[in-house]
């Protein structure tokens, strides 16, 4: 029996889908057997991030609907195949198309196939935000450290305290550590001491990520890059393992230079 | 040495002279005349506010004492009323006291109040965690927050003036109390370093470190 992880923010554009996309490669390269549900109906993304979106046939609504079975609607990916699948949002309808019932019930049905089910939720905390939670054990909080961010990540923990999901964690993304550093961005402390739950890991600002976004290739897989290396240590939390924390703060450029001499090196 | 039964304290009200439950009146004089003629000069042209630990002195002795305190350049503020501590309520009265007054209840609300929620009620809160911004905390009574108090509260909402808010760390987007408003100043301000408590004083909202009552 799988576990179904809601990736929610209320505010828009923090990084759900980027980070949906990257830990359901992160954790298909980990061995497990992963699906990926885009709940942003009439406003789908998670088809692109992936490079999918020339393969949808059917979509989410299909399935709700009857108009073809689960197995029929699910998008294999390039490079995972059986082991990562997108069940894509319909681009033509609107989020009130779905009810809470109707995703509880298909949630139970993925759930018996995949070790991971992450459901990509819509911004906001209206119809689309109750559907995607509907169905979900545990949920996943993606903030950037910016105070209008974490003010609706503070909101989204108070409307998930009234469903089953009591223990969300916090994903703290587009850290920049100089800014950090010049007091000019909140730090982790910062966050921590508003939201009060616990951290499940923390993002870098990192510009490789605009780059595979747009190539629709999740930079989880580039071993050189820092937030690459950030998406591969939550994987290896949600599996349990006990990962430290990255120091984003000690590193300089020497240090920044060697490590990539290194890694390249280990490439090779 | 005698025991000390008279004590001159500045707050921020102004001198306050207070004097022992059960002094004998000859000795609070004594003493008094004594710690002002110590200090000379020093509080001369002060407005001075008398506190009883307990009611017994009759208005002779006040004007005893009224003269006394301007013999040395002060003034009595008689306007005010006589802070009077009441005495210990004996057991039989502490359990009649133990029921509540009508909207003297106290609603306890152990969890954090998040963006969004919030808590109306008829009496008092106690938030045992921190009220976020976005959150909303109202009440009759007063509020104590154990821990951040940052988004919006209001004590005494049927306008009880004498309503109080108090938190470990008082950083409110808003302060109501009865029909006053403040609001945080825009620019960032330093964190508290500790308890504060916000009450209405001279029409206005007051926030002063807390120490324990009565100060």
């Amino acid at each position: 029996m799988g576990k179904v992880i809601v990736i929610t923010s209320g505010k828009g554009g923090v990084g759900k889908t980027t980070t949906t996309a990257n830990l359901g490669h992160g954790l298909a390269a980990l061995g497990r057997k992963v699906c990926l549900v885009d709940a942003d109906i009439g406003l789908r993304n998670l088809d692109v991030v992936l490079g999918l979106e020339n393969r949808i046939v059917y979509h989410l609504l299909d399935v709700v609907e009857g108009n073809c079975t689960v197995s029929k609607a699910l998008i294999r990916d390039k490079q995972h195949g059986e082991n990562l699948v997108l069940l894509a949002a319909a681009q033509t309808r609107e989020k009130d198309a779905v009810n809470p019932d109707q995703m509880r019930d298909l949630m139970k049905v993925l759930r018996k196939e995949y070790d991971y089910v992450l459901v990509d939720c819509p911004a906001g905390i209206e119809q689309g935000f109750r559907n995607a939670v509907a169905g979900a054990d545990q949920a996943i909080l993606v903030t950037t450290p910016e105070v209008s961010a974490v003010r609706d990540a503070d909101r989204i923990v108070g409307l998930l305290e009234a469903t089953e999901l009591h223990d969300p964690q916090v994903i703290i993304n587009r850290i920049r550590p100089d800014m950090v550093r010049r007091g000019d961005m909140l730090d982790i402390s910062d966050v921590d001491d508003f939201l009060r739950i616990p951290i499940l890991g923390i993002v870098p600002d990192d510009e490789s990520i605009i780059v595979s976004t747009n190539r629709g290739e999740p930079v989880v897989n580039d071993q050189r890059s820092r937030s690459g290396q950030a998406y591969r240590n939550i994987c290896r939390r949600l599996e349990g393992q006990e990962v430290p924390f990255m120091d984003l703060q000690g590193e300089n450029f020497m240090q920044r230079l060697l490590r990539r001499i290194r890694v390249g090196a280990a490439n090779r | 040495m005698n025991k000390d039964v008279c004590r001159i304290k500045g707050s921020r009200r102004g001198l306050v002279i207070t004097i022992s439950a059960g002094a004998d009146f000859a000795e609070v004089l004594r003493q008094l005349q004594e710690k002002l003629s110590a200090a000379e000069g020093f509080f001369a042209g002060a407005e001075v506010k008398l506190a009883f630990e307990d009611g017994q002195f009759s208005k002779e002795q006040v004007d005893a004492l009224a003269e006394l305190i301007s013999a040395f350049g002060m003034s009595l503020d008689r306007a005010q009323p006589v802070t009077r501590y009441s005495p210990a309520p004996s057991v039989g009265e502490a359990y009649k006291e133990a029921e509540p007054a009508a909207g003297e209840e106290t609603l306890l609300v152990r969890r954090t109040l998040r963006s969004g929620q919030k808590i109306h009620y008829d009496g008092n809160i106690v938030v045992m965690g921190d009220v976020n911004p976005g959150a909303e905390v109202a009440c009759t009574g007063d509020i104590v927050v154990l821990g951040s108090l940052r988004g919006v509260a209001h004590a005494g909402i049927a306008d009880r003036v004498d309503a109080m808010v108090f938190a470990f760390r008082l950083e409110p987007t808003q302060l109501r109390i009865a029909h006053y408003i403040s609001r945080s100043p825009d620019e960032k301000q330093p964190q508290p370093l500790g308890p504060e408590v916000a009450r209405v004083v001279d029409n206005m909202i007051q926030i002063s470190p807390y120490t324990h009552w009565g100060s």
